[in-house]
Parts: C-alpha cells; structure tokens; sequence
C-alpha cells in the first residue's frame, strides 16, 4: 500500500452522504414534495456559499454543503418556509464553517449552526419530535460511520450514559427505548461528527459525558425534544477544544513524570 | 541449542528475572496491538541465496544527516573493503567506511557541504597481504568509531547519530521480525551466532546500562546477564519499529539518550572484534507487489538496488511500503527492497504534489488514533507538527518518534501532509534548542 490510499475530505463526506439518505428519505416520505423543496433550498444556500467561498480562495469546488443541508432538512418541520430555510443554512455555513476556512477547519457543526439559529430566530418554528421510523433509518448509517471510524463510539457511549444519569438525577423514569428514539439522529450526525467532537480519548469521554448532561438539562420534562439535542451539541461543540487541551495538559504531565526518571 | 555465555552471572539474573530454565520461554514479552498489521502477500521464502555481484555501492548523505564530511579519499583512488572515505569535520573520530573493494567513483556534496553520496565501483584490488589486527574489546568505542561502525547507531530521541563520547542509558538491539516481507533475524543469525554474541559484548561496553535484545518469541537470541536482556515483541509492525521498543523498555529523554542498532550491524561489531575486519555485508529481502520472485539476499551496505533486482521490472524503494523511498542505492537502515508496478504514483512523490496544492483539512477518525504504538495523542500531534509548533510537539511525547513511526499516521489521514518531514524539521529545531 502507498500513501495514495489515504483517505480524502470528499471520501468523508460521501460516507455521510450515504449515511444520510436512508434518515431523510424516511423523514421526506411522509410529504414528498414539500420535503424535496426544503432539501433543495437547503443544497441551493448551502452549495452557493461554497462555491463562493471557494471561488474566492481560489480552490477548487467542494461538495461538504450536501451533508449540512441533508441534516437540516431532515430535522426541519415541513411547515417551514423555504426563506427561513436559505437564511439558517446560509448564517449556518458561513459562520459553522466557511469563516474558518472550509470543512475540518472549523469546530462546530454548519448544521447544528443552522439549526440553533433557526430556533433562536424564528421562535414559532418547532421542530418534529424524532420517530421511531427515524431512529431505525439512522441505525446503518450510524453502523457505517463507526466502521469506517467516523463516529466514536466512547461519544455515543458516554452521552448515552451521561443522558440516562442526568435523567435519573432530575428525578424522570427512563424509557430506554424512548431515550435511544429521541436521541438517535442527533446524536450520530451532530454530536459526534469527528470534526465537532473532542479529538482524544479521555476528551471523548468528557466531551460525551458534557453533551449528554447539557441534554437532559435541556430537556426539563424528560422528554428529550430535538432542540434540547440541538442546542446541547452546539453548546459540547465549543467546549470541545478546551477538553481536549485540559486532556493534552495531564497527558504531557502523565508524560513528564514518566520520562523524567 | 546450547547458547554459550560470556559474563553470566546466575545470582543476579535469577533475582532479576526468575529462575532460569532451560529450553525457555523469554521473560518479557511485549505485544503491540496498535499499529499497522502487516500482511504476508508477496512475502519472499526464508532461505539465504548469495546476491549478484555488486557493481557499484555507495555511501549516502541521507544517512549520515548533518555530517560534513572531510575525504580521505580523492576519485579515482582505489579503496579496499572498509577502508575509511571520509571523516566527518565536526568529530573527526567518526569515519565512513567503504562497503566494497573498488575504485571512487564520486564524491558528491549536498547543501552545506554536507554529504550527497560518495559512490564506489566495483573492482578487483590486490588485498592487503597483511592480515589485520584483532582489535581489543577494551577499545570497543575507539575502534567502532576508526573502522566506521559508527553510524550504525542511532539515539532516540532525535533519531541521529549519536556523539563519538555520549554514553547511553541503554542500548536496544532490534532483531524483530515484525513484517513477513523482510528477512527473519533467525535465519540471519543462523550461522553468525558467535560474531552476534561478541557483538553483544562490545556493545556492553559502550553503556553503563542495559543491553536489549528485542526479538520475536521464540527461543533467545542471546544468553541473559545482568546486563543483557532478551526482550520478546510481536504484534503490529510497530513492534518492529526501535521508537516502539524504547518506549515500553526505557523511556528516552534528552537528558537520557538511549541508542539503537540493527541485528545484522551487531553481527558485523562481532565479526570485526572477532577478525580486525570490518565485513559491512546485509542481507536484503526483495519483495513487493511487483516482484517476480521475491528472495532473500546477501550483499553489502549501500548496494546499488538495480544490480540486486536482476531480472526484475518494477520500480524499486529503499524500504517497505509505508516508509521506503525511491532510491538507486540500499539505504544504511533498510533491509527490504519492495518492487512496485511502473508508473504507479507512489509515497513521497503523491504527497508531495498533493501538499503543494493547498492544506486539506485533517479529519480525526479512529484509523489515526490507532496508528501510533507510543501512547501520544494522534491528533493534537499532527496539529503541532502541520504548525510547526515544536513546544507542544515535544510536550505530546515526539522526541520518542522518528520519522518511520509516523509515516503510518500519514497514510490514514485526510490533510494529505508529509509529517515524517513535518516531524524531521520539528526534531531538528528541539535539538538545536537542546544543544
């Protein structure tokens, strides 16, 4: 094997894509149309400012707008309008991403961007509580990332553990069935994308662990809604460079005191 | 087989490591799960074949770094099999040696008069009717550093070599065999034991430490005293790599340098301290997915690759597959000549038009945490190295690393950057600060 075999951005980012087509289509299956209005809204604000961007810095065209537009639409209510839908996606873009110069260089998620700024902004609009269908539909993709070492699976398990925990601590009886339905999509594509999440081992446990906290938090009634998902892995998300330089601090500690003998 | 030891002493090797037994299993074994798993496609048959006659060899500025050298030679003088080339300005007990008996080709400076290659061609001289003198053993740095055995060793941390008077806290003998495609220490070893063993001996005498012996389980390579250890380690292929070992037998620091060799360089110490002669022989494995018959042979450092590959077409690197480079000449290090298809974009020319481009982002994905065998996070290092930053590179742990144990972390990452480079230009700067 040479080095040619290394994996590319847009190898990535077609993972995603494909992870993501099975979650959108049950979602859009219920109203076409409207749907694929709302998805192509979502490409046209998403791929335009790319293309700009890209223009601009004189570098080629990059497609990684598909997989934020695929995930706003996916979680939008098909009562939207398609204006609020190119405003998010494009505030979401420029600011989750293009501003810090393109996919992987930012920290936090374009889509989850978006989606904050859709909730802050246009109070009215809410979001649809996650379905079963859903939660099934994001299982092989889920099952795809992790193999192909996209998602880590120390994020899902301490969110996992940290939102049960934190459930329990408030006093709410847990439905594990209800918990896993609810926190699903999100959880795969917006809190542990590798780009979003802590980058090291121990940052990944306390990233999971802050994410799921912030979740329950969110969600005062038990119920986990997907905005409290939303606005936890926002919240995580900025968090996650500073976890992972607390992790860096003890681990050249760890490794001080072991060379220093 | 009976192993015959020097300096055993059994008191102190039963309070260390137990009771011996006879027939034994090794004490320590390592096994290293991180890493790459090599496969055993085009794997070459474990039997020794004597090489084509070497037409040229060739001394190589890219294995002596740093090194300005001072020839003793001029081209055209004819030199015999391990007669001193060249010294170099800075310690002028560390000499170069001449792999084979022949005629200087070329002696060619890099930048900064350093080194580039001073190339030897093959011809018959008359050998020297006197034989040589058997050097004493109480003279092990002495004569390493005149017959030009030097450069054989290498520190960690930094990955030079070392300084003609440093003295190391340990020194770690790599005889593992991590990859099926490169030659098995054992059947190296096979008819050389008494030379290894002395080779052993020297190299007690260069440190008030330790000498390792990292081998693959199985029977020891060498008999145990109090201050030689026979190590086993399996696993990955970083468990052939000498970062790796140093790492899990005794950490280096810059205050605490710790020196690696190569099995076949303890042969030729043995072999020298046994003759007075300095014999630089390899044996090579030829392999490669464009390899027509892959095989193992015996020749000398520096061997020109395309005398060796008779009969092969492929294109030739100096090394394996994820840290060899292209190269007309053997390298001082490698022990693998892997053949790959013409025309097929390879290693360091595909990251090299590809980084000139513009930076790719780097995307942490778990391949990257798991191809490093030293206990460092992968991502903030490859942050540090990609900015140059060399304060948080060296605070992460990348003084343990050389250049070949991240050349795996570069195969498994989107940014597409050079980081054995990246790291050289990152060790270069904390040794410059060191100094």
């Amino acid at each position: 094997m040479t080095w040619t075999g290394a994996p590319r951005p847009a190898g990535i980012t077609l993972a995603q894509t494909v992870a993501l087509v099975l979650p959108f289509a049950i979602v859009a299956s219920s109203d076409v149309g409207r749907h694929a209005l709302i998805l192509l809204s979502a490409f046209i604000a998403a791929l335009g400012w790319e293309a700009l961007f890209g223009t601009l810095r004189k570098r080629g065209l990059s497609v990684h707008g598909v997989t934020t537009a695929l995930i706003v639409a996916t979680l939008c209510p098909p009562d939207i309008a398609l204006w609020q839908v190119l405003v998010s996606v494009s505030l979401g873009v420029i600011l989750g991403e293009l501003v810090f110069g393109g996919r992987g260089f930012g920290f936090i998620h374009p889509a989850t961007v978006s989606l904050a700024l859709l909730m802050i902004s246009f109070p009215q609009v809410q979001l649809p509580l996650p379905t079963q269908a859903l939660a099934l539909a994001t299982l092989p993709g889920g099952v795809l990332l992790f193999t192909l070492g996209l998602i880590s699976g120390r994020v899902l398990l301490a969110t996992g553990l940290a939102v049960a925990a934190a459930l329990v601590l408030q006093g709410h009886a847990i439905e594990p069935l209800a918990v896993a339905t609810a926190l699903a999509f999100g959880l795969v594509f917006l809190v542990a994308d590798p780009v979003t999440a802590a980058a090291t081992n121990v940052g990944r446990w306390a990233y999971g662990a802050l994410a799921g906290g912030l979740i329950a938090i969110f969600s005062p009634t038990g119920e986990i809604t997907s905005q409290a998902v939303i606005f936890a892995a926002l919240m995580a998300g900025v968090f996650a460079p500073l976890i992972d330089h607390l992790a860096v601090l003890a681990h050249a500690y760890r490794w001080q005191r072991r060379h220093r003998a | 087989m009976p192993l015959k030891s020097y300096e055993t002493d059994l008191s102190a090797r039963s309070w260390l490591l137990g009771a011996p037994q006879e027939g034994l299993a090794l004490v320590r074994h390592f096994r290293i799960r991180k890493g790459e798993w090599p496969s055993s496609r085009d794997a070459p048959p474990q039997t020794l074949s004597n090489a084509p006659l070497v037409r040229s060899a060739a001394v190589l500025g890219t294995d002596l770094p740093g090194l300005r050298p001072r020839f003793e030679v001029e081209e055209g003088d004819l030199v015999a099999v391990g007669q001193v080339l060249f010294r170099d300005r800075k310690y002028p007990e560390v000499a170069a040696a001449s792999p084979i008996a022949g005629r200087v080709a070329s002696l060619d400076f890099g930048p900064r008069r350093t080194l580039s290659a001073c190339i030897i061609e093959a011809e018959d001289t008359d050998p020297g009717a006197t034989p040589p003198n058997k050097p004493d053993l109480g003279t092990a740095r002495q004569t390493l550093l005149a017959k030009g055995v030097w450069p054989a060793f290498r520190t960690r941390p930094f990955g030079r070599m070392p300084a003609p008077s440093a003295s190391p806290a340990a020194i770690v003998v790599n005889a593992v065999h991590a990859v099926p495609q490169a030659p098995n220490p054992v059947v190296v070893l096979a008819d050389r034991q008494d030379a290894f063993r002395l080779g052993l001996q020297c190299l007690r005498r260069l440190t008030e430490g330790t000498v390792f012996v990292c081998q693959s389980p199985g029977p020891p390579l060498a008999a145990d005293d109090t201050r030689t250890t026979c190590v086993a380690f399996s696993g990955s292929r970083a468990s052939g790599l000498a970062s790796t070992q140093i790492d899990r037998l005794c950490p280096a620091s810059p205050q605490r340098e710790v020196w690696t060799v190569g099995y076949q360089d303890v042969i030729a110490i043995g072999h020298l301290f046994a003759t007075g002669e300095y014999r630089p022989d390899r044996v090579v494995a030829i392999s490669g997915p464009a390899a027509k018959r892959p095989r193992l042979l015996r020749t000398c450092l520096g061997a020109r690759i395309a005398d060796l590959c008779v009969g092969e077409t492929g294109e030739a690197l100096s090394g394996d597959r994820i840290s060899g480079r292209r190269a007309a000449f053997l390298g001082r290090f490698d022990d693998q000549i892997t053949l790959l298809s013409r025309g097929r974009r390879t290693s360091r020319f595909a990251s090299a038009d590809r980084f000139s481009h513009h930076p790719r982002p780097l995307v942490p994905t778990r391949q990257l945490e798991r191809a490093l065998a030293i206990d460092i996070p992968a991502v903030p290092l490859l942050r540090a190295l990609a900015v140059g930053d060399s304060e948080a590179a060296s605070q992460l742990g990348c003084l343990s690393l050389v250049e070949e144990d991240v050349a795996a972390l570069a195969r498994h990452c989107t940014s597409g950057a050079d980081y054995p480079r990246l790291l050289r230009r990152v060790l270069d700067e904390l040794m410059e600060d060191a100094a």
